[in-house]
């Protein structure tokens, strides 16, 4: 009998303390906005002039998952693929132009050789549920499509990164998420940035100009 | 007058056993339990010490996602290296990577000198490196893991009072390795390989009394002392591994 009544108290117990958690992580549903500083990459211009389209879809980004247990992670990542976008191809063009549309107004009389339009794909994050695992891993999948001004595909290329962040005292989950995602961000674009001219369809058109 | 002396005897056992017990438990755990042993083996193949206007980068190897070194490990021996008396000039890991990105993430990262004296022919990096002032790249690689780990506590509450019984053990290894690169003399200057086992227990007798021990935080301290004696001695290192236990 005695036996029953402690475990009716722990049960009341583990809900408060569940409850308790709850409106600590914000009402059980966590929004993340990913902010970062990402730096400009350290290579050599290639000598064309790209227009870069970041759409709409882009821009205004959001991952929203359930993880069973745990809570409703509503995970924003528009902002910093708009600044991850920019401060990633400047450097990487002799120019690089902001375009809205494609085809362009005026393909022929245009000075741009070509439009780069960036996709989000896949994003993918796991987050400790027992207390054995200690890291958030987050994986992402960029398509990059390169055009002709007049909107005919010259390629897509898939790009994959992957993040992964420490639990620690001073990083919880909220903030082990943003880091690994912007980890995971750095990573695609020094793919992009490293690999972009090697693209067999590239080194092609890149040749033609 | 045999039986009165036998139930006495027996009152008194009676008396003292929950005390004793709980002795016996936290000396158990304090003689057997939170112990680590460790394990440093360090070489050094050249005598290039660090000037005084140099510079020392701490980078965790991360090419491999599943045992890359954790950043406040990372953190820690960077801390540890600056802070002191004697402290040694260190540049903030993430800015260098910053600056010189997009060369040393994960997938670009040199994974030897030759590479990293490759990576110096494209436009930008030396310029970058040597406004760096840094003389000495240390790669970190290595994890701390659980190996084991045993035994139960069960705690139970009621009103009239809260409390846990039982044994509870794990066994953490930390293990790093560190590579130091001289990219003045674009050279491999050596190795300190740090292994630290650490053995932790939690007796519960009415309240847990944890026994923790730290070897991530002692395997920092060992490989702190270390490298910092290697990046201030020239050659300074004597054959055969140093082995302890504390």
């Amino acid at each position: 009998m005695q036996l029953m009544q402690i475990r009716a108290y722990w049960r009341q117990a583990r809900l408060l303390l569940g409850v308790l958690a709850c409106y600590l992580l914000g009402g059980c549903a966590p929004v993340i906005l990913v902010d970062a500083e990402f730096p400009q990459p350290l290579v050599e211009p290639l000598p064309v002039r790209i227009g870069l389209l970041l759409n709409e879809e882009l821009l205004a980004y959001e991952y929203i998952e359930r993880i069973p247990q745990q809570a409703s992670y509503t995970i924003r990542i528009g902002n910093a693929n708009a600044l991850m976008m920019n401060r990633l191809f400047q450097p990487m063009f002799a120019a690089v132009e902001s375009v809205d549309d494609l085809p362009l107004a005026q393909p022929g009389s245009s000075r741009i050789d070509g439009v780069l339009i960036p996709e989000l794909e896949r994003y993918e994050f796991d987050v400790p549920i027992g207390m054995q695992d200690e890291f958030v891993e987050v994986w992402m999948q960029y398509l990059l499509r390169l055009y002709e001004p007049n909107g005919e595909l010259i390629t897509e290329w898939p790009i994959s990164g992957y993040g992964k962040s420490e639990l620690t005292k001073t990083s919880d989950r909220v903030n082990a998420i943003s880091r690994a995602t912007v980890l995971a961000m750095r990573e695609v674009g020094a793919v992009i940035a490293t690999k972009f001219a090697e693209q067999p369809e590239v080194e092609y058109w890149l040749q033609e100009r | 007058m045999r039986p009165y002396y036998s139930k006495k005897r027996l009152s008194i056992i009676r008396a003292m056993a929950p005390r004793t017990y709980l002795l016996a438990l936290i000396s158990l755990g304090i003689l057997c339990g939170c112990s680590v042993t460790s394990r440093l083996e360090p070489y050094k193949q050249t005598d290039a010490v660090l000037g005084e206007d140099d510079r020392v980068v701490i980078l965790p190897r991360r090419h491999h996602a599943s045992h890359e070194a954790e950043r406040s490990f990372v953190d820690c021996v960077s801390n540890g290296l600056a802070q002191g008396n004697e402290g040694l000039g260190v540049h903030i890991s993430t800015v260098f990577e910053d600056r010189l990105y997009p060369w040393f993430e994960p997938s670009t990262a040199p994974l030897s000198i030759d590479d990293f004296s490759e990576l110096l022919k494209k436009p930008g990096v030396h310029e970058q490196v040597r406004l760096s002032k840094v003389r000495f790249i240390i790669w970190l690689d290595g994890s701390t893991d659980r190996v084991a780990s045993g035994g139960a506590i069960s705690c139970a509450a009621s009103p009239f009072g809260a409390g846990c019984m039982g044994l509870a053990w794990w066994e953490d290894d930390a293990r790093y390795d560190a590579t130091i690169w001289d990219i003045r003399d674009l050279s491999s200057a050596g190795t300190i390989y740090a292994d630290y086992n650490g053995r932790s227990v939690v007796p519960a007798l009415i309240i847990p009394i944890p026994l923790i021990a730290r070897p991530q935080a002692q395997a920092c301290r060992g490989l702190t002392e270390q490298l910092k004696q290697f990046l201030t001695t020239p050659g300074g290192y004597e054959p055969g591994p140093e082995l302890s236990a504390n």
